[in-house]
């Protein structure tokens, strides 16, 4: 007897619209980890990211009769997660505090000697990251924690890919001038 | 002291050449710029297993909340299943009734149809500015799709987009880094803490009007 196939996302999400709310538990579960690193590399932290999942889980919800394409479920919530990372840098942006005044516990618990330069490197962009405006910083996230092709970053957000090499770009200037500035 | 990158160390950053192209004046600059992507933490990020708990309960807060019902039902599709129970010569008058309301009301659906974008101006009022876009739900918030303009008055800044009939939020962006809702029009939470402003483009004869 041939096992059943999990239900594809539009599928679900049909469920959900025509009253099975607990069919949305699939969809969690599915995307919880999917877009995880990207949250918390905008954010700055696992828990803001969490927090951040959690919020556009529940607004994905809120709006899922306007999914379009219920099939690419995942991509569309992934525009709601981002918009809220975008919200949530520019509230946090407002508030920013100057280069040298960040926290110094960002990088991690590996002290080894071999380490040490990796560790100051990582905090010290850590640290130029904060201050790249929240499109930069996407689009910087994307292509190099992500590993994503120009491409697959505009197929994703609906940019083009000129627009995304010339944000990607300036984030570089912008990160060398930082960098330049913290050592 | 210079903080630009080389524009090819940005194509080898970019995973479009690679080191050994560049030219041995640009290798110290490269390999500075590849020491620092290099230390980008990439460490998976795994979230706490009671998240799907927390969305659920809240989820089903929301799914009985009698706005969120209606919310639902509005937006939602469904199927509808209409029968008709008529005589032959009914029928044929209907039909012939159809006929007639199509040619007369045609060209207005086709009018409709047709209907080119409303063009809307955004006026925006930012002494000491050195960029200003538009960012907003018409192109998809990127703050780079919409540029303002300085116009001969200091200070006032403008562009024209096309949008299609319906509500669009947005944003001005200023210098590229600060969001800021539009002091002359109305506003809505962005539900994230935020306010974006609002703009709609209502039907009318042969055309939208912004409103």
């Amino acid at each position: 007897m041939r096992a059943a196939e999990p239900l594809s996302d539009g599928e679900v999400v049909h469920a959900i619209l025509t009253g099975d709310v607990e069919q949305y538990a699939v969809l969690v579960k599915r995307y919880r980890d999917r877009y995880a690193r990207y949250a918390a590399r905008m954010l700055g932290s696992p828990d803001a990211a969490e927090d951040a999942v959690q919020d556009a889980f529940v607004r994905a919800f809120d709006q899922l009769a306007q999914c379009r394409e219920p099939d690419k479920f995942a991509g569309w919530f992934f525009l709601i997660l981002r918009n809220r990372c975008f919200a949530e840098r520019r509230r946090s942006h407002r508030d920013a505090r100057p280069l040298g005044m960040q926290d110094e516990a960002i990088a991690g618990p590996d002290r080894s000697d071999r380490h040490v330069e990796r560790a100051e490197d990582r905090r010290a962009l850590e640290r130029a990251l904060e201050r790249l405006t929240p499109e930069q910083r996407d689009v910087f996230v994307l292509k190099h924690v992500e590993e994503m092709s120009y491409e697959e970053i505009a197929a994703l957000t609906g940019a083009s890919v000129p627009s995304l090499k010339m944000r990607m770009h300036r984030a570089y200037d912008r990160l060398r001038a930082l960098l330049k500035e913290l050592a | 002291m210079k903080t630009e990158y080389h524009p090819l160390v940005k194509r080898l950053l970019d995973g479009e050449l690679m080191f050994a192209d560049l030219p041995s004046e640009l290798r110290a600059e490269a390999e500075q710029a590849l020491r620092w992507v290099a230390a980008l933490d990439r460490t998976p990020v795994v979230l706490s297993a009671r998240l799907d708990e927390r969305v659920m309960a809240q989820v089903r807060r929301h799914a009985k909340s009698p706005a969120g019902r209606v919310w639902r039902w509005l937006l939602g599709s469904r199927e509808i299943d209409i029968r008709f129970h008529v005589r032959p010569w009914a029928a044929l008058g209907l039909a012939a009734a159809a006929a007639v309301a199509f040619v007369v009301v045609r060209p207005r659906f086709e009018t409709a149809a047709l209907r080119a974008p409303t063009y809307v101006r955004f006026i925006f009022y930012a002494p000491g500015a050195r960029t200003v876009s538009v960012a907003g739900t018409f192109n998809q918030w990127n703050p780079a799709a919409a540029p303002l303009v300085p116009t001969t008055s200091p200070g006032v800044w403008t562009t024209t987009v096309a949008l299609p009939l319906g509500q669009h939020q947005y944003v001005f962006v200023v210098d590229g880094m600060r969001w800021v809702p539009d002091p002359a029009a109305p506003t809505v939470d962005d539900g994230f803490g935020q306010r974006n402003s609002v703009v709609a483009v209502a039907a009318q004869d042969g055309g939208g009007r912004a409103l």
